[in-house]
């Protein structure tokens, strides 16, 4: 669980206004909070950086074409641990196959596990989140205890029974296992960023005009209450992306996520970890490529935040 | 109940001592006969000779027992503690003299009626020993099983109980004699009596007539060239100490402790570092690095084991003989070999082992030749499916070869090969046994006993107790049991001759390889034999001091 628990580290108390007049007055024209805070982010070198390898890294998911032309299935062990040559500039693995084209093929399954796993994360969270903020009292005790339950259970632990159980009637498990086990034990720390931010939108004046106004509890919480407590929410989420992404090559890894004929840098990495003696870049390639991935996603959540986040201003 | 036996490399059979890769001894360093060897297991199932069929036990089980027959250089049984073994003139009835001189680890002298008792203990449906179908050959097998269950396995009915405690066919002469009746021929009973299945059990080991002690697994009292010392230390190790009272050749050491590892390539760091003394089988990834860490303290010797991949020939799509054969010539065996197994092992071109007499070299012919070009169009003029399955067991080191042959598939054959692991070998066997369609699957098979019928018996025959393909050939049956029945030797090796020659048209599996022991020891010990079964030879093993 400690991938998912730094990610609440990095959780926001409370931003202090949802006034959209109280940001700085950096110009005379007022800017609402998202306008302020991306003025503030162009000015992050961190965050292009972060940018950058996140488009390279989808461009690569959506059209590894672009990248290598060679096929990654295509392996043939007389050419095993083979050095670069004409499009393999990597060289080949213990099977023969093309490190490159192999490595950027496998950002596919990582990025399809990273945005749908975040999307239904998201989701739980979101709604939990809301109505515990929103409502208090004993449906907040009640979800709240859920919450810690669900933040109780040993990560690999679940996700070993859960993937079993998911995949035992197919084939092998695919990414849809994968996302299913990370949305089912990743939801907790959307839900409680949301729940702190929802119990302070709620105390607002401006909440209390609209209901006043006679505005039913949703159209309070979608129109009032979502736009000004969803930026901590969106810094976590980038964040539990990248931390995703490391989820799912961890499970690759020790065979309980993806399995071949998938391809994904945790197999990958699994299975050069056995012959580092004999050639280490077909284990290095896949690491490297995964670190940054990662580290991509959490540094560009940091920057959002540090955006976001006028105390550290 | 041969399920486990099928798992690939971790079991095995048979004391043999014939030497077979020597190392060198006569070294400068003094030998001490008081040391002690630590070798690598792994967790025994069973101690008890009718009930262990893993490598691991039989090893322990080699310690502690001496057979009634050992194995010379070209695998012919030559009498151990057995005296003399004579058959009628249609190898029915076999008379068995035991030599004098022989004793339990407790004192018991052993008698004719230790190998009776054990024997039946270990037919008698009941007890359901794992071991128990090597004494269907013996008259009488038949009723002491238990009936036909009623209501399946599941219901509440039983099923009838045996109708006899023992088998007829077994009968005492005097102390040291006794007298085995076959209910049908078989030349090659003297070679099955090695096993060690038919190792004799003491007095002390029952508390009533065909009652074993619950404890006596703890601490199995045997008749072999070693002791137990202590008990059975589940998950940790096995002692072993020399026995004094052991009339056969003396070891050179002292004692054994057999040291239980759950890594393969735990035990292989031990060994680099002087904690262990010998690794029977140094994992498959460790192979390429091994001579450079061990020296001449890494070797090889034959074993008798043969991998294979195996058609459910029930599914209509692999029905035809031709589709197999085209899958078959499309594997490259030698390149396997030579990339996955860095040459550990041998490429297979027939449907037995080369250490068993008849075997014959690619007997499998032009099926076995790799030619990509014949494959392809053999497979496009028979329909072969789009797309196949390997499955595999992940329990053993199967995937990088599996991976391999489904990549040359891919390529050779224009298919799509996907590579699909099972848990365990038994997963795998029990979904192929309901018919599932796990598509191609992987076995591995190690002899029972030096004969080209413990291939051939098990394997392909209709009844055959492994015979997972659903292959049924009368002329092959009809042959293999010919075979067992004929009087000579030359005759029965002539008959599973033609008998393999109907596998090598009909293709139910095709060879892939024969495996080799690969070994290493440390520095502390020298004369590391390790035989055909893949067991280490503690007789020759020695410590230096």
């Amino acid at each position: 669980m400690s991938d998912l628990e730094m990610a609440a580290t990095t959780e926001l108390g409370v931003r202090p206004s949802g006034d959209p007049a109280a940001g700085p007055a950096a110009t005379a024209k007022t800017r609402s909070l998202y306008a302020d805070a991306w003025y503030d982010l162009r000015r992050n070198w961190i965050f292009w950086v972060a940018s950058a390898l996140v488009v390279l890294i989808v461009l690569m998911a959506v059209w590894p074409g672009l990248f290598s032309s060679a096929d990654p299935t295509a392996c043939n062990t007389r050419r095993q641990f083979a050095g670069p040559s004409g499009g393999a500039i990597l060289g080949y693995d213990f099977q023969g196959c093309d490190v490159f084209s192999r490595t950027v093929h496998g950002a596919r399954a990582s990025v399809l596990v990273g945005v749908f796993a975040v999307l239904m994360t998201g989701v739980i969270g979101l709604v939990f989140g809301m109505l515990a903020g929103y409502f208090g009292g004993w449906l907040d005790a009640i979800l709240s205890r859920v919450v810690d339950v669900v933040l109780g259970i040993p990560l690999l632990l679940a996700a070993i029974v859960l993937s079993k159980r998911l995949s035992a009637d197919r084939q092998g498990s695919g990414i849809a296992t994968v996302v299913i086990v990370l949305g089912i034990l990743g939801w907790t720390t959307a839900a409680r960023v949301m729940r702190g931010s929802v119990i302070a939108a709620r105390s607002q004046d401006y909440v209390a005009a609209a209901r006043m106004l006679g505005a039913g509890p949703l159209r309070i919480m979608w129109r009032h209450i979502l736009p000004n407590a969803l930026a901590p929410f969106i810094v976590v989420l980038t964040i539990a992306l990248g931390t995703f992404i490391a989820t799912e090559a961890t499970l690759s890894f020790l065979n309980i996520g993806l399995r071949s004929p998938a391809i994904s840098w945790g197999i990958d990495i699994a299975t050069a970890g056995k012959h580092v003696r004999e050639s280490a870049t077909p284990l290095v390639a896949p690491s490297v490529f995964l670190t940054l991935t990662v580290l991509a996603f959490i540094m560009l959540g940091d920057a959002i935040r540090d955006a976001f986040d006028p105390k550290l201003r | 109940m041969q399920v486990r036996r099928l798992i690939a490399g971790t079991l095995v059979p048979l004391a043999v001592t014939a030497g077979l890769v020597g190392c060198n001894s006569g070294d400068s360093a003094k030998v001490d006969p008081t040391g002690v060897v630590s070798i690598q297991i792994a967790e025994p199932q069973h101690l008890l000779p009718s009930n262990t069929n893993d490598a691991s036990g039989i090893q322990v089980l080699s310690a502690l027992y001496a057979g009634l027959v050992s194995y010379d250089q070209s695998f012919k049984p030559v009498p151990d503690t057995a005296q003399s073994i004579e058959s009628s003139a249609d190898h029915r009835v076999w008379t068995i003299k035991l030599k004098d001189g022989y004793t339990f680890h407790n004192g018991e002298k052993v008698r004719a009626d230790n190998y009776i008792n054990a024997w039946n203990y270990a037919a008698y449906g009941p007890n359901a020993q794992n071991n128990g179908y090597f004494f269907s050959r013996i008259q009488g097998f038949g009723e002491t099983q238990l009936g036909p269950d009623p209501d399946g396995a599941d219901g509440p009915e039983k099923p009838a109980p045996p109708k006899a405690k023992t088998m007829s066919g077994l009968k005492k002469i005097d102390d040291l004699t006794f007298q085995v009746t076959l209910s049908e021929p078989f030349t090659e009973f003297e070679t099955v009596i090695g096993y060690s299945a038919f190792y004799p059990l003491p007095d002390a080991a029952f508390t009533a007539p065909g009652v074993i002690n619950e404890d006596f697994e703890a601490a199995p009292i045997g008749n072999g060239a070693f002791q137990m010392n202590g008990k059975w230390e589940h998950d940790a190790k096995v002692e072993v100490a020399k026995y004094d009272g052991y009339p056969g050749t003396k070891p050179k050491v002292g004692g054994v402790e057999f040291r239980i590892y759950l890594q393969p390539s735990a035990a292989y760091a031990d060994v680099l570092s002087d904690n262990l003394d010998v690794i029977p089988q140094i994992p498959t990834e460790s192979i390429v690095t091994a001579p450079d860490d061990l020296g001449d303290r890494f070797q090889r010797s034959s074993a008798s084991q043969f991998q294979f991949l195996a058609f459910p020939t029930f599914e209509t799509e692999f029905s035809k003989p031709e589709v197999r054969k085209a899958i078959s010539m499309a594997i490259d065996r030698d390149e396997i070999v030579r990339s996955v197994f860095k040459g550990s092992q041998q490429s297979a071109r027939s449907f037995v082992s080369p250490v068993v007499a008849g075997y014959r070299e690619n007997t499998c012919g032009e099926a076995c030749e790799f030619d990509p070009g014949k494959a392809k169009a053999l497979y496009e003029q028979n329909d072969g499916p789009k797309k196949l399955n390997l499955a595999y067991n992940s329990d053993g080191p199967h995937k990088d070869w599996i991976d391999a042959t489904c990549n040359q598939l891919n390529a050779n054959l224009g298919v799509e090969c996907v590579a699909t692991p099972e848990p365990k070998i038994a997963d795998l066997l029990t979904k192929v046994e309901e018919k599932q369609d796990v598509g191609i699957f992987r076995l591995g098979w190690t002899m029972d006993y030096p004969s080209m019928e413990s291939y051939l018996g098990p394997l392909y025959t209709t009844k055959g107790s492994s015979n997972y393909y659903g292959f049924s050939n009368a002329d092959f049956d009809r042959l293999v049991s010919e075979g067992a029945a004929a009087k000579t030797p030359e005759e029965s090796i002539a008959k599973y001759q033609d008998a393999e020659n109907i596998l090598a048209q009909q293709l139910p599996v095709i060879p892939l390889r024969f495996a080799q022991n690969n070994y290493g020891f440390s520095t502390r010990v020298q004369n590391v034999v390790v035989d055909l079964f893949s067991r280490i030879d503690l007789s020759q093993i020695e410590v230096l001091g």
